[in-house]
């Protein structure tokens, strides 16, 4: 693992902080364009209010501005780690709801889904970067949706993609914020301050 | 490659089989037995150094025995290679649509395997692995249907058969950076405010997240090949209009645009599709140019102007010309008025005086009006010409060079036309500034043909006479050659004549002519000829001889002969035949004179050979010694002489004695004059003596009064009896003489023509009895007069006014010549009459034994009669 301050520590995690901005930037306009798609197939109201969804990371944030950029990376990680999953189950779900009928749908959600695990990848190595390693990722998956009715998934369906636009947005500004040269602040939070 | 043959050992107890008995096969192929090895006794083996000979089945046999060989195993060989490791691996981006980038890759597979080889493309992140790319139908190129960016990829190529596996090298890269992404579609062009921009706008079909593009904008003028380009720094950042700046006004420009990402990574788009715009109008840049053709009119004071202007270029019209104002001013006049016009054409005519104008065109479109064009039309072009004008073909083109005079020139105009034999001399021109002394000529040259190229040098205050060349872009051979003839042959030369060729047939400048002439078994001559001359004399030819002319026109490029022409050379030159001519002709012309004056000179000589002196009977001196000439006898009785009914087919002619003389010798010419011979005296005649040409024997006997004693008396002759008719109203005075001469003729006389006998003299009266048709005829015909021969000219019995001659002179060729007969009758009436008066006269004197020849009548025409009884020819 390189050392943080090192030229091509730095030369890295710029590389990765400017292709991660464009990968967020990326999701967030294949999302949208998904969430469109989503919106018709499934026959919802592009309007309709989605009440939190359990296991959805919330991308809105207190004193976001006051983060260090591990406690961002953490944050990101954690969020793309759930996404992962939950499109994941959203993805079999659309298959065997809609089976090979609406393929591009499912395309466009295959497809969110490995920008969301290449996101993830990034904020990984970012936080290799930062010399501390990624946190083992928690065997427990989404909560399960089986409980759910049809309806009751597809709004959630909808509310994680929603969310994911979201954090697409918020982990650009994360990811420019840490791209931004500030000497020695970046490892500055511990483990104990990352929520 | 070794392969091994186990023998089971229960074959040697029981066959007595081993290893050396063992043959090894290839396709039913014996392998030499060098390739075996034995190892034991039940093993051998066979090894193929070069497996190119190994073939499949390879069979291993024994040699049982009674030689019967035997198959005990066979093996399947498939020959190949373990694959090569794959290399060269690239990959490419190709953007299907805007979320759609399925990613190819290709490699270089390696040499060939002859085995069923498998390749397939492997890609993982680092922390995910995906299903592996199988290539179809190939083995060089798999296409992964999506690939997400902004992630390093690593892709390699793994190849695998029977005999191993091989991997290429890794690629790592983001697939980001090799895109090749969709170009910018639904271009379009908008006309600026200016006329020199115009605006694109287009659509990009690459997400902006995705990639910030830059872009390439290439356009150019339509119709043109090349191309443009926007400076690339001018559009190296994400946008979707640009506005083209520095463009021709009014002018069609067509547009193309492509994109790649904005830090270069990755291929650049395919170019859009074309969209053309148009710049708005602009004032023409520039007047046109302007020359004038001047046409004396019939009246010398005056001109007739044709000034005529070219078109400008799109480029210099910025837009349409909606008419050209045409301003002319006589220079001389200043106060006058200039008279204006205005014309959509490109041409003007005018009569105007002679003199000095100054002409001003402009040209005006929407946008507003040209700079003026002004020429100035002088009196006389009495200024300096250019020098030394020349063409020089170029690059296809033709080049005009001239030596400029030393004073200023404001611009030249070069002036020029195909001459031609079928066409007109179309004029065509151009301006050249005065700056230079040389210029193509702009228009459509043609290869071999004549143009006529004059250049006219402008002066502020004048204009130079033009200075004129004849020029080719490109000579060939001429297309016939001169068609020769001949103007004048002689002996030894002949004057050719041919006619220039036309200027369409030259194809260049005719350099010169060659004349080819041969004869049919000659070698041929060649004659060079000055190209100026139409005529060619050639000599020394030979006389009376077949030549064949041809005659070759040379242009730089070569000849071409013209049609055969052949003639012959005369056999005599001019004057040889007159020559020869002449003087024989003068020759024989004096011959002849000389003859003549011989002739002339010894006629007397000739006479006496050729024409001989007849000795006249009257001088005969016969009388002399003859016996007494017997009585007469005069018949006094008319009805006796003539008995009637005797005149069956007579006509009577009256003549006047007295006119007698004015018939001349020739008018007695044809008179028949007869002559018998007293030894073929037969017939009628023959009883009475003398001959008795129109007398009846009858008569004759009845007027014998001694009819015994003529009969009995041979030696008795009767010489003639002669009977004339009285002249008109005057009794006839009949007079029958008859000689009873005795006397036998001597033969030394025969030659003498002795015209004897008797006749009375009956009346003044004389008459012709014309005679029937028959009988002329019968005179004409043939002479009464031969020789030996006795002919009676009238019909028997028919006596009334009838002379009997008889003519004894056998050696005399007399000719009866037949006239017409009125010519005839009067001859014959004369010849009677004087001949009755000759015999008259001879009775007379026979009767009074004779005066003499001077003394008879000067009547008796003929003077050869008169002299030796001869008769006129």
């Amino acid at each position: 693992m390189a050392a943080p301050d090192s030229p091509s520590a730095a030369l890295q995690r710029r590389d990765l902080c400017s292709r991660g901005i464009r990968l967020a930037g990326k999701m967030r306009s294949d999302v949208v364009d998904l969430l469109e798609a989503y919106v018709e197939r499934q026959g919802l109201d592009a309007s309709a209010s989605v009440a939190a969804v359990e296991g959805v990371p919330v991308a809105a944030a207190e004193r976001w501005d006051e983060q260090t950029g591990t406690q961002r990376l953490l944050e990101n990680l954690a969020a793309y780690r759930a996404f992962r999953a939950l499109l994941a189950q959203m993805l079999e779900e659309q298959r065997e709801q809609l089976g090979e009928a609406d393929a591009a749908l499912g395309r466009a959600l295959a497809a969110v889904l490995l920008q969301v695990s290449a996101f993830a990848y990034h904020l990984e190595e970012l936080l290799r970067l930062e010399s501390r390693g990624p946190p083992s990722e928690e065997a427990a998956g989404p909560p399960p949706a089986s409980h759910l009715s049809l309806f009751e998934r597809k709004l959630r369906g909808l509310g994680v993609l929603r969310e994911l636009a979201q954090w697409a947005v918020r982990s650009t500004r994360d990811l420019r914020q840490l791209a931004k040269p500030s000497p020695g602040s970046s490892s500055a939070p511990s483990p104990a301050e990352s929520p | 490659f070794t392969a091994l043959c186990i023998l089971n050992e229960s074959c040697l107890d029981f066959g007595n089989i081993y290893a050396s008995q063992i043959i090894w096969k290839v396709k039913n192929r014996v392998v030499p037995k060098e390739q075996y090895r034995e190892i034991n006794r039940t093993v051998s083996s066979v090894t193929f150094n070069d497996t190119s000979s190994l073939a499949t089945p390879l069979t291993c046999n024994i040699l049982a025995d009674g030689q019967i060989e035997q198959n005990i195993y066979g093996i399947t060989v498939t020959i190949g290679l373990p694959p090569e490791k794959p290399t060269n691996l690239s990959c490419i981006v190709h953007q299907l649509s805007k979320l759609t980038y399925p990613m190819t890759c290709t490699w270089n597979p390696g040499r060939h395997t002859f085995l069923d080889t498998h390749f397939r493309l492997k890609y993982r992140w680092p922390q995910e692995n995906f299903p592996d790319c199988i290539p179809k139908d190939v083995n060089n190129s798999c296409t992964i249907t999506d690939v997400q960016f902004f992630v390093n990829l690593e892709v390699w190529v793994e190849a695998e058969n029977a005999l191993g596996e091989a991997e290429s090298d890794p690629l790592v890269l983001d697939p980001i950076e090799i895109v090749k992404p969709l170009s910018p579609h639904n271009l379009s062009v908008d006309s600026g405010i200016l006329p020199t921009v115009l605006k694109l706008s287009w659509e990009n079909r690459i997400s902006a997240p995705v990639m910030n593009l830059k872009f390439n904008i290439r356009y150019k003028i339509f119709g043109d090949t090349n191309w443009m380009q926007v400076p690339p720094e001018d559009i190296d950042s994400p946008r979707t209009s640009f506005s083209v700046q520095g463009l021709k006004p009014y002018t069609k420009y067509v547009f193309s645009v492509r994109c790649m990402k904005e830090d270069g990574a990755g291929y650049w788009s395919d170019w859009s599709e074309e969209k053309t715009g148009v710049t708005t109008e602009d004032k023409p840049s520039k007047g046109p140019a302007i020359w004038r053709t001047i046409e004396a009119s019939h009246s010398p004071a005056s001109w007739t102007v044709h000034l005529m202007w070219k078109a400008l270029e799109p480029f210099e019209a910025n837009g349409i010309i909606s008419h050209y104002e045409v301003t002319v001013r006589a220079k001389s006049a200043l106060s006058s008025p200039a008279d204006k016009y205005n014309v959509n054409a490109t041409n003007l005519t005018l009569k105007m005086p002679n003199g000095t104008y100054e002409v001003t065109v402009i040209a005006h479109n929407r946008a507003g009006a040209s700079p003026p064009s002004v020429l100035l039309i002088p009196a006389s072009n009495s200024k300096a010409p250019v020098k030394n004008v020349r063409t020089v073909p170029k690059d296809g083109k033709l080049w005009v060079r001239w030596t400029a005079p030393n004073n200023y020139v404001l611009k030249y105009v070069i002036e020029w036309c195909l001459v031609s034999n079928s066409a007109d001399c179309i004029i065509e021109w151009q301006n050249e500034p005065g700056n230079i002394q040389g210029t193509y000529l702009k228009g459509d040259i043609k290869p071999f043909k004549c143009y006529l190229i004059t250049v006219y040098p402008l002066y502020a205050d004048g204009q130079g006479s033009g200075q004129s060349v004849k020029a080719y872009l490109q000579q060939d051979r001429p297309s016939k050659g001169p068609t020769v003839q001949t103007k004048k042959v002689g002996k030894a030369e002949a004057v050719l004549t041919w006619n220039h060729l036309t200027v369409d047939e030259q194809n260049g400048f005719i350099r010169s002519y060659t004349i080819f002439y041969k004869t049919i078994d000659g070698n041929e001559t060649a004659v060079t000829v000055d190209p100026s001359k139409t005529e060619y004399t050639l000599s020394p030819l030979t006389s009376d001889t077949l030549y064949t002319v041809r005659m070759m026109a040379y242009t730089d490029e070569g000849g071409k002969s013209g049609p055969d022409f052949t003639f012959t050379t005369q056999k005599f030159g001019k004057g040889e035949i007159e020559a020869i001519v002449v003087p024989v002709c003068l020759a024989f012309l004096l011959i002849v004179l000389l003859g003549v004056l011989f002739c002339f000179n010894k006629r007397d000589l000739i006479k006496k050979h050729i024409w001989p002196i007849v000795p006249d009977p009257s001088k005969s001196n016969i009388a002399q010694w003859s016996p007494q000439v017997p009585a007469k006898h005069n018949f006094s009785s008319k009805d006796q002489m003539y008995p009637e009914g005797s005149f069956t087919d007579v006509s009577v002619v009256e003549i006047e004695a007295d006119d007698k003389k004015s018939f001349s010798e020739q008018d007695l010419k044809p008179f028949d004059l007869l002559k018998k011979e007293k030894s073929t005296s037969e017939g009628h005649s023959s009883g009475i003596g003398g001959s008795s040409c129109m007398s009846s024997p009858r008569q004759s006997v009845s007027d014998s009064d001694e009819g015994e004693t003529t009969q009995n008396t041979s030696s008795t002759v009767q010489y003639s009896t002669v009977v004339l008719n009285g002249y008109r109203d005057q009794t006839p005075v009949q007079v029958f003489s008859r000689s009873e001469s005795t006397q036998p003729l001597l033969d030394s006389e025969e030659r003498s023509e002795d015209h004897t006998g008797g006749g009375d003299s009956t009346t003044q009266r004389q008459q012709y009895f014309k005679r029937n048709r028959s009988q002329d005829e019968t005179n004409a015909d043939r002479p009464c007069f031969e020789r030996t021969k006795q002919i009676t000219c009238a019909n028997e019995g028919d006596l009334a006014g009838f002379a009997q001659l008889q003519i004894a002179d056998q050696s005399s060729q007399l000719l009866g010549l037949g006239l017409e007969e009125n010519t005839h009758e009067a001859a014959l009436s004369d010849v009677l009459l004087t001949s009755t008066e000759g015999q008259n006269m001879r009775a007379e004197t026979v009767e009074r034994n004779a005066p003499s020849v001077d003394e008879m009548p000067k009547s008796y025409l003929p003077q050869t009669v008169r002299q030796g009884g001869y008769m006129p020819q």
